[in-house]
C-alpha cells in the first residue's frame, strides 16, 4: 500500500521533469552554434541545396514550431533521424544501451564488491595497515585521469603483455557474434550456448570494465568508510559493544545500518559514471551509447543528441526511482514518511 | 557481599601536540569504592568528573586517548582490568547489565525491539527462540511496558523516550546479571517518568539483590535511590559512605557546596552556587585538586589531603574533614 503511493508520487513527477529535460536539451542543441545543414551539404553546396537541406530537416521553422513537432513525436515513440546513420535515433539507441549498460553495471559491480568491503574494514580498523593501503588505492583511483587508465592498461596488457584483446570492439574479428537476444554479446552468447563467443566477448569486457571499476571503487571505498566510521562511533554500536556482542554481530549491525547510505551513494555513482563511461567507451573503441552520445555532439547531429540526453536522463531517472525504492523497502524509518 | 571492588583505579588521556609533545591528563585518581549485593550505589560529580570514564574503565569500553594505566576492579573474583577483551565481552551485558544515557539513539535502529531482545540473550548463550522471545516479553512486562506482545514488534523509533529507556532496562536485565550499571539512566526524561524507572530499576535490583551503580549528577535522586554514595570531583572521590553520613554530615568542602547549591536552598536564599571551572586535567593544582575553588583553602591544602576515615566507611579527603564534620551548611 505504501510502496505503491511511494511509486504513484513519483512516477507522476517523471513526465514533467522529462518534458523539462527534452525542452533543455533541444534548445541547448540549437543555440549551441553548429550548423547541421553546412556539415550535411558540405563545402562545395550552392545555396539551393543548402536551402532543400534546410527545408527536409524542418529547420526553416520557427523554433518553438520545431520543439512542438518534436515534442509531438517524443510523445509517440519517434525520436526523429539521425542525420548521420540516417537510422531512426531510437533505434541506434536501443541497439546500443544494452552494450553500454553491460560495460557500466559489471565495472561498478566489480568496483562496489571490491570498494564497499575495502572501505568497511578499513573504518573497522582506522588508520591500521588495511585502511592506509585502502585510502592510498582510493586516492590513485581519484587522480587516475579516465582515458590514460584505459590506455596504460592496453598498453600494458594488449601491447607489452599480449594478455588481453586488442582494444578494438567487444568481441574477436574472428568470431560470429550470437544472435542478438538482450544486445549483449556476453549475455547472448551464453544464451546460445556458443562457448567460443564467450569467451571472446569476456576477454574484450576485461579491460573495460577493469578501468571502470577502478574510477568507481575509489569514491565508493572513501564513501563507505566515511559512512561506517561514522556508525562505528554512534550510539548504536557503542551500546552493542557495550551489551558484549560478538565482533561478528556487530560488524553485520554495522554493515545492515551502513546498508542504505552506501545504496544511495552507488546510484549516483552509477549515473555520474555514465560520462566516464563513454571515454572509456571511446578508448576501446566499444560502440555503446556512450560514443554514440559523443559522436553526435561533435558531429552537431541534433536528433542524436537529443535522443542521447533523454535515454540518459530517463536512466537517471530509473535508476533513482529503483534505489528509493530499495531504501524505503530497508528503512522502517522512512515508510511513514513518504 | 562485595560485588565490585574498585582499586585504586587510574584513568589517563594520553594525547600528542602539533608540536609533538606528548600531553597526559590523570583523568581518573586512584578511585577506590565498592559496590555491594543488595544496594545502590551513586556516583555524583559535575560534568567531567570523570563518572562515566569509571564506568567506561571498569567495563572495558574506554575509547583513545583513553586508557587504564593502574589500579584494579575485582567482580566476582576477576580484575576486569585485565581480564583478555574475549572474557570480557562475555561478562558485558551478561553478568554486568549496562543502563545508556540515550536511550533512543543507542537502539539499533533497524532491529525491532523483541529481535534486539533476543540478540542480546543469543549473544552469549545459545538459546532457543521461542523460549528467548518468551522471555522477552516477560521482561518487557516486567518493567511496565503495556501490551508487550504487541511491543516486541515496534521499531525503536516508535518509542517515546520513556518507553525506549525501559526497553533499555529490559536489555539490560534480561540475562539476569549480577551488577547493574546505569549512565545516568534518566537523564532527559520528565521528572515523574524519572521517577517511575529510577522506582522500578530499585525494585528489581532489590528484588533479584543484585548490585547496582547509578551515576547521576542529581543528588535527589542519590538521597531517594541509593544507599550509599560517591562524590568525584576532578577524577577523584573526595567523599564516600552512607547516603545517611554523607547527607547529614557532609565533610568535604566540595560535597558541602554541592549540598548547598540545591534549587531549594537557594531559592531560600541560604545556598550558594558553586563557582568557577572545573581544574584543568593536564595542568591539575599540586595537592587538592579542589583547592582552587575551596573557600577555606590554607598553606597545607599544597600537600595531598589524607583519606580521613569518620567511621562507618565514611571517608573524606580532605585536612579538615574533622573540622567540618558536623558543621551546618
Amino acid at each position: 500500500m505504501k510502496i505503491r503511493r511511494f511509486l504513484t508520487r513519483r512516477l507522476t513527477f517523471i513526465i514533467p521533469l522529462l518534458v523539462g529535460i527534452v525542452f533543455f536539451t533541444f534548445m541547448l542543441v540549437r543555440l549551441g552554434g553548429q550548423d547541421p545543414v553546412e556539415m550535411l551539404a558540405g563545402p562545395t553546396a550552392t545555396q539551393g541545396q543548402i536551402d532543400r537541406i534546410e527545408q527536409e530537416l524542418g529547420l526553416d521553422q520557427p523554433l518553438l514550431t520545431q520543439f512542438g513537432i518534436y515534442l509531438m513525436n517524443v510523445a509517440q515513440g519517434d525520436l526523429g533521424k539521425s542525420w548521420i546513420s540516417t537510422r531512426p535515433v531510437l533505434d541506434d539507441i536501443l541497439a546500443r544501451l544494452p552494450v553500454t549498460l553491460e560495460l557500466l553495471f559489471l565495472g561498478i559491480g566489480l568496483g562496489a564488491l571490491v570498494g564497499i568491503p575495502a572501505g568497511m574494514r578499513g573504518a573497522a580498523h582506522p588508520n591500521g595497515w588495511f585502511d592506509q593501503i585502502a585510502r592510498a588505492i582510493s586516492l590513485l583511483g581519484f587522480s587516475i585521469p579516465t582515458y590514460w587508465l584505459g590506455l596504460v592498461l592496453l598498453f600494458v596488457f594488449f601491447y607489452l603483455l599480449g594478455w588481453a584483446p586488442p582494444g578494438i570492439g567487444r568481441i574477436s574479428m574472428m568470431v560470429i557474434p550470437p544472435p542478438t537476444v538482450t544486445g549483449s554479446y556476453l549475455v547472448d552468447s551464453i544464451i546460445a550456448g556458443d562457448w567460443e563467443a564467450t569467451r571472446s566477448a569476456l576477454g574484450h569486457l576485461v579491460l573495460p570494465v577493469v578501468s571502470i571499476a577502478i574510477i568507481s571503487a575509489a569514491p565508493i571505498i572513501k564513501q563507505t568508510r566515511a559512512i561506517a566510521v561514522e556508525i562505528y562511533s554512534g550510539d548504536a554500536v557503542r551500546y552493542a559493544k557495550a551489551c558484549g556482542l560478538p565482533d561478528r554481530q556487530v560488524r553485520k549491525i554495522v554493515m545492515r545500518n551502513a546498508t542504505v547510505p552506501i545504496l544511495t551513494f552507488v546510484g549516483t555513482e552509477i549515473t555520474g559514471l555514465v560520462g566516464t563511461a563513454s571515454l572509456i567507451e571511446f578508448v576501446f573503441a566499444w560502440g555503446g551509447l556512450g560514443q554514440y552520445g559523443l559522436n553526435a555532439i561533435v558531429n552537431g547531429d541534433f536528433a542524436a543528441v537529443q535522443g542521447y540526453v533523454l535515454a540518459l536522463a530517463l536512466f537517471s531517472v530509473v535508476v533513482f526511482l529503483v534505489v528509493d525504492l530499495l531504501v524505503v523497502l530497508l528503512e522502517p524509518r522512512n515508510v511513514d514518511a513518504t | 557481599m562485595t560485588l565490585l571492588a574498585i582499586d585504586n583505579l587510574e584513568t589517563d588521556f594520553v594525547s600528542r601536540t602539533l608540536d609533538d609533545e606528548i600531553r597526559v591528563a590523570h583523568a581518573l585518581n586512584k578511585v577506590s569504592f565498592e559496590v555491594n549485593r543488595g544496594e545502590i550505589v551513586g556516583l555524583v560529580g559535575e560534568t567531567g568528573a570523570g563518572k562515566s570514564l569509571t564506568a567506561q574503565s571498569v567495563l572495558g569500553l574506554l575509547r583513545a586517548p583513553a586508557r587504564v594505566v593502574g589500579g584494579e576492579a575485582v567482580f566476582d573474583g576477576r580484575d576486569l582490568l585485565t581480564l583478555p577483551p574475549a572474557e570480557m565481552n562475555e561478562l558485558r551485558g551478561y553478568e554486568i547489565g549496562l543502563v545508556v544515557q540515550n536511550p533512543r539513539t543507542s537502539l539499533d535502529p533497524l532491529c525491532r525491539i523483541g529481535d534486539q531482545l533476543v540478540r542480546m540473550q543469543r549473544a552469549h548463550r545459545p538459546v532457543n527462540g521461542r523460549v528467548a522471545r518468551k522471555k522477552a516479553v516477560d521482561m518487557l512486562a516486567a518493567v511496565g511496558i503495556p501490551e508487550p506482545e504487541r511491543r516486541m514488534r515496534a521499531w525503536p523509533h516508535e518509542l517515546s523516550g520513556g518507553m525506549a529507556q525501559r526497553v533499555l532496562m529490559a536489555m539490560a536485565l534480561i540475562n539476569e546479571p549480577r551488577l547493574l550499571i546505569a549512565d545516568e539512566p534518566t537523564t532527559g526524561l520528565d521528572v515523574t517518568v524519572q521517577a517511575a524507572i529510577l522506582d522500578l530499576l530499585r525494585q528489581i535490583v532489590l528484588e533479584r539483590s543484585m548490585g547496582a551503580l547509578i551515576i547521576t549528577h542529581d543528588l535527589g535522586v542519590v538521597a531517594h535511590y541509593c544507599e550509599r554514595v560517591a562524590v568525584m570531583f576532578a577524577g577523584s572521590i573526595v567523599e564516600e559512605g552512607t547516603v545517611d553520613a554523607v547527607f547529614e554530615t557532609p565533610s568535604h568542602p566540595y560535597t558541602r557546596a554541592l549540598l548547598s547549591a540545591t534549587p531549594e536552598r537557594l531559592k531560600l536564599g541560604s545556598g550558594r552556587q558553586l563557582g568557577g571551572p572545573p581544574p584543568d586535567l593536564y595542568n591539575l593544582p599540586i595537592g587538592c585538586h579542589y583547592r582552587d575553588r575551596c573557600e577555606r583553602v590554607r598553606d597545607i591544602c599544597t600537600t595531598p589531603p589524607p583519606a580521613t576515615d569518620l567511621g562507618e566507611g565514611h571517608r573524606v579527603q580532605c585536612h579538615f574533614a574533622k573540622d567540618l564534620e558536623g558543621q551546618p551548611l
